[in-house]
């Protein structure tokens, strides 16, 4: 098997047949073994019985069924466990991207890359309360990360099979996915695709998620680049604060009207800065030891854990890039 | 040490004639065929050697015979014996099979009891049931109906009872009414009556949580964070054990951490960092207002506000919730080294 396409499908009734046509013509036109694999996640609308029926007429249709709704992530990481193909593309169920986009991206990969993202540079959405929260995310995430992807959000992914299978997908994570394999080692590139607006249904995403992104932020940084020493990153943090200590601290000992004309001379006599900046100092000294000690704490995680994914998304790459 | 330690070292089979009691643990519930899977399995916690053992097989398993499903019923002894265990070798020599005891030698509370009965339970339909005759048998059938569906219906995952009207102190009625109340308004589900135990639910819910501690309590709010359907299901009450007074401020405290647990490991397992953030951050808010609020006063209004507490107080928040967002860090960190072992889904079928 080639190609496996995994389309997450959460009450998408009406967009499934065009779908899977759209997806049919695409993949046949590449002349590899194929397969189309649907990931339901618990949908309450009938797109269970349409699969089966579309299943019925296509034998290249698998579907995966969930006991009950676990979401986008949940229904992403099934499919990359189930799929059987050596290349994996993923799209959405609602038609907004193009399935003949796919050929072009697996071309791209072929190039010898691992993973390939859709960037959705004209898209179709209302820009208020989609695009702009979409491109400050995006902005955000390249500036904080240093892996520059234009549009992290767009499902329509093409992935090896064997690099995305080496770690594990949960929480909201999907999005993230090729910043978090770009700072593990892996070629990540992105090409433009088309973008159409909505046909069917409803759009399951609102704006509630700005709090959430930037947290998961915080956590793709720690994850991608310090998973393996989660030392350096609580260092890094412990060092910040007490740079800030060592700062008041300064105050404190000659003052602020000192400190800003280089005068010294306070250095000997109590002056009023002194009670509240040593108070600062005290705290922030304590947050510098609280963070060595957490830094301490994630190191006996990650190695109770036994974890060396690093290390075998390393070997993976070396054998692919050999 | 952990649950499962619990079950293996703490546990006796009683009778010592294993081989007709107790399902062999090698044959795995997927290999097991259609036709040895019974229909229900009920299963009874016993912590006292006063249980009404043979009343309870015979109350419940004759309105199941009734119902024509077949059943098998599993005693669990908590770290008891004397009267009731002797009843249950009786029942035993009567029924055979159908009848099994599990024996701890000391008490591991009834998440563990019923954990081990559950690993031993061949039935499609689990149903707990407390040492007594607490609830009319005829309610059996409305709950196992409830867990069929029918008329297009699908069946419920879940089915407590409601008891109604009911037969204890008013005292002990007050109290119950109102925990149930506050966790209604901690969880918004609509359950009137947690502290029931008689209760049937389908064996997915028990292959999908892992239950410890006081847990067990709270088996259907677990099962309705994680999206199987559980229904109430009104019941008459018959009789209860327990004495009549206050509950004790230890046991609300109890009870309130475990409702706490209940709602962090359901909604922010896998993301810890989304709990500790949103709380950290509030922390650091306040605490970044409070200060700014200070320097506004020192350099605008020339206050004084070196010894004021109020500075230490925004400092200190601020340091707080720095803290807090670090423990989420470590969180994170955690899951992610766990996170191949931890499955986010559960499939229900693959259609090749």
């Amino acid at each position: 098997m080639r190609i496996s396409a995994v389309v997450p499908i959460y009450n998408e009734a009406e967009s499934l047949r065009p779908l899977t046509a759209e997806l049919t013509q695409a993949l046949e036109s590449m002349g590899v073994p194929y397969e189309i694999l649907f990931v339901d996640d618990c949908s309450t609308d009938g797109s269970l019985r349409i699969m089966l029926e579309l299943r019925k007429q296509n034998p290249h249709v698998r579907i995966v069924r969930f006991r009950r709704n676990f979401g986008q992530t949940a229904a992403l990481a099934a499919g990359f466990d189930h799929a059987r193909g050596e290349i994996v593309a993923t799209l959405d169920g609602d038609l907004q991207n193009d399935p003949a986009d796919i050929p072009a991206l697996v071309a791209e990969l072929e190039k010898g890359f691992d993973i390939v993202a859709g960037w959705r540079k004209v898209r179709e959405d209302a820009f208020l309360l989609r695009r702009l929260p979409s491109i400050v995310a995006n902005k955000l995430i390249a500036l904080y990360t240093g892996v520059p992807i234009h549009d992290t959000g767009c499902t329509l992914k093409v992935f090896r099979a064997k690099v995305v299978r080496s770690m594990a997908l949960y929480s909201d994570q999907h999005r993230f996915l090729p910043v978090m394999y770009a700072s593990t080692g892996a070629r990540v590139t992105e090409k433009v695709v088309n973008h159409r607006a909505r046909r069917f249904g409803h759009s399951k995403y609102g704006l509630s998620r700005a709090t959430r992104v930037l947290l998961d932020l915080l956590t793709i940084k720690l994850i991608a680049q310090f998973s393996q020493r989660p030392l350096h990153y609580f260092g890094l943090l412990a060092l910040t604060f007490f740079v800030f200590a060592a700062f008041f601290g300064f105050v404190g000992l000659i003052g602020v009207e000192g400190a800003a004309k280089g005068d010294l001379s306070p250095l000997v006599s109590i002056n009023e800065w002194e009670l509240p900046t040593v108070s600062i100092v005290i705290v922030l000294i304590t947050l510098v030891v609280f963070f060595v000690l957490l830094g301490l704490l994630g190191e006996l995680a990650v190695k109770a854990s036994g974890m060396h994914r690093r290390g075998t998304l390393d070997r993976i790459l070396n054998e692919l890039h050999a | 040490m952990t649950t499962t330690e619990h079950t293996t070292q703490g546990l006796t089979e009683s009778g010592g004639d294993a081989s007709h009691d107790l399902v062999p643990e090698e044959l795995g519930l997927a290999e097991r065929a259609a036709g040895e899977w019974l229909d229900v399995t009920i299963i009874v916690p016993v912590q006292s050697p006063e249980a009404e053992v043979r009343e309870v097989a015979r109350a419940i398993g004759g309105e199941l015979d009734r119902e024509g499903r077949s059943w098998e019923i599993i005693f669990v002894f908590d770290g008891v014996e004397g009267r009731a265990l002797e009843e249950v070798q009786l029942l035993r020599a009567e029924r055979g099979s159908q009848v099994k005891s599990i024996v701890f030698k000391s008490p591991f509370g009834e998440s563990v009891c019923l954990t081990a009965a559950f690993e031993r339970a061949s039935g499609r339909y689990v149903l707990t049931s407390p040492q007594y005759v607490q609830i009319d048998p005829l309610e059996v059938g409305p709950m196992l109906a409830a867990l069929d569906g029918g008329n297009g219906r699908p069946g419920a995952d879940f089915v407590i009872p409601w008891r109604s009207p009911r037969v204890d102190p008013v005292l002990n009625r007050a109290q119950s009414v109102f925990f149930n109340w506050v966790i209604r308004q901690i969880i918004r589900g609509q359950f009137h009556d947690l502290n029931c135990y008689f209760r049937a639910m389908k064996r997915e819910v028990l292959e999908d949580i892992s239950i410890y501690g006081d847990m067990y309590r709270f088996l259907p709010v677990m099962a309705f964070r994680q999206g199987f359907t559980v229904v109430e299901v009104k019941v008459r009450h018959l009789k209860e054990w327990g004495k009549a007074g206050f509950f004790g401020l230890g046991v609300y405290l109890r009870r309130f951490l475990d409702i706490m647990g209940v709602m962090f490991l359901t909604k922010f397992t896998l993301k810890p960092l989304r709990f500790f953030g949103t709380l950290g951050g509030i922390f650091a808010a306040v605490g970044s207002l409070i200060c700014m609020h200070m320097a506004v006063q020192k350099y605008f209004y020339d206050g004084q506000i070196a010894g004021r507490p109020m500075l230490l107080l925004g400092v200190l928040l601020i340091v707080l919730g720095v803290q807090v967002i670090g423990f989420g860090l470590v969180g994170e960190i955690i899951i992610f080294s766990q996170a191949k072992n931890l499955k986010e889904y559960r499939i229900e079928r693959i259609y090749e």
